[in-house]
């Protein structure tokens, strides 16, 4: 190494223990420190001045709201600023209480509904039994016997009001995801949906109404389909029966 | 507790001892006060660095190795970072330091037995004190204002060989005075 190099290294070590030599001049000092030893002793020296340079000078106590504001930003301090709940052996008593209290009341609103909705299901099932035994004691309706295995029964039409009903016996139970499905048979063979229906649970027959909204003259037959829940557009399933007007 | 040394109390600091952290608060406040304000000039400003030296001091307190040196060198060095950072951020001028303030100036070295690192840290003021102005005005320029030899000879108006002279000439002194201690 050029002794002229090695000089102006070392020229630039007290600058570079204050940390005052110029960013360009670094990193040649830098590396030229991994490689001289009297260099790096050297510099060991000038770096105790500055260390010391910290030091050096008279204490100054800053004020004392300083120290209290130190203490405001600790997090003991900032927990103390937090509202929090204190949940003592009462309070405790008294929540889990009130939740049970609501969850009682919850069960029987939900009772309550479930007791409203099988009391309108009856409802209707003797508003619709009443509606096919009025039809039966009407002298215009027409009575069209359901020819099918395993499965007997009436359509009865009401031409003049442009009502029906299916009376079915023997209806058999589908699954929650299936449905029955009455269809009004035009002449073209053109099926038009006559409403959903599921079979009557706690009887041996089924009464369906049928009110069509276009006249009964229009069709020249109905028909009862099996369909997914929700019904269809169009018959896709399993024929029931079908009855010729 | 009192009896912990800085060290010991790192080690409790760092685990979230509020009340060790404070002690040390109370150790060394004032030699970090007295460097921000040195570097900034201002008590407002100072103060703020303090607090934020010591709020990284909480925060960065795993990261503390003894053996590395000691806890007040790390904080010291944390604080002048801390404070040349604001200075920067302020735009503010160099400012020397009035020598004249009689805050800033010890009266008495203590005795060296005694009290060895407090003598050592009063000899080292009193050789910057004795340097010529000129000398003593580049060391405080570089190293409690932070600026480069390039910047030194724009604030001074001097060519830069003259700052490169005048910091190495104020160095050596320095390291010859404290040496002869």
């Amino acid at each position: 190494m050029a002794q002229d190099e090695h000089s102006h290294f070392r020229e630039q070590l007290s600058a570079y223990a204050l940390g005052a030599l110029d960013a360009e001049d670094v990193r040649a000092l830098e590396e030229h420190l991994q490689t001289c030893d009297s260099c790096r002793a050297e510099l060991s020296e000038y770096r105790a001045i500055s260390d010391g340079l910290l030091t050096a000078l008279p204490p100054r106590l800053p004020s004392a709201a300083l120290r209290k504001r130190l203490q405001s930003q600790l997090p003991s301090a900032q927990k103390k600023t937090q509202p929090r709940f204190n949940w003592s052996f009462g309070k405790l008593v008294l929540g889990g209480a009130l939740a049970l209290l609501l969850l009682m009341n919850l069960f029987s609103f939900l009772q309550m509904r479930q007791i409203q909705n099988q009391q309108a299901d009856l409802v209707q099932q003797i508003k619709t039994n009443q509606f096919a035994l009025s039809m039966l004691a009407y002298p215009g309706t027409q009575a069209i016997p359901i020819a099918a295995n395993n499965l007997s029964g009436s359509v009865l039409l009401d031409r003049e009001r442009n009502t029906a009903a299916l009376v079915m016996w023997h209806l058999p139970q589908l699954n929650q995801d299936q449905t029955y499905q009455a269809w009004l048979i035009e002449p073209d063979g053109h099926r038009v949906s006559a409403g959903t229906f599921r079979s009557q649970e706690d009887t041996s027959y089924t009464t369906q109404p049928v009110y069509p909204k276009q006249d009964l003259a229009n069709f020249v037959g109905i028909g009862v389909t099996v369909e997914p829940a929700g019904g269809s557009d169009q018959p896709t399933g399993q024929r029931v029966f079908k009855v010729d007007f | 507790m009192t009896d912990l040394n800085d060290s010991e109390l790192m080690t409790r600091v760092a685990r979230g001892d509020e009340h060790a952290f404070l002690m040390l608060y109370d150790r060394h406040a004032a030699r970090v006060h007295a460097l921000t304000l040195r570097i900034l000039s201002d008590p407002m400003l100072a103060e703020e660095a303090t607090q934020d030296a010591f709020l990284k001091l909480w925060s960065r307190a795993r990261l503390f190795m003894n053996e590395r040196g000691s806890l007040l060198l790390w904080l010291l060095t944390i604080a002048r970072r801390t404070a040349l950072d604001r200075l920067r951020l302020e735009g503010r001028r160099p400012v020397l330091s009035d020598s004249n303030d009689p805050d800033d100036m010890w009266q008495t070295i203590p005795d060296l037995d005694s009290m060895p690192e407090e003598a050592r840290w009063r000899s080292l003021h009193f050789a910057v004190q004795s340097l010529q102005p000129d000398h003593r005005q580049v060391i405080e320029l570089a190293y409690y204002q932070g600026l480069s030899q390039s910047e030194i000879a724009e604030v001074l108006g001097w060519p830069l060989g003259t700052v490169k002279t005048r910091l190495r000439a104020a160095m050596e002194q320095l390291r010859q005075k404290w040496n002869e201690e």
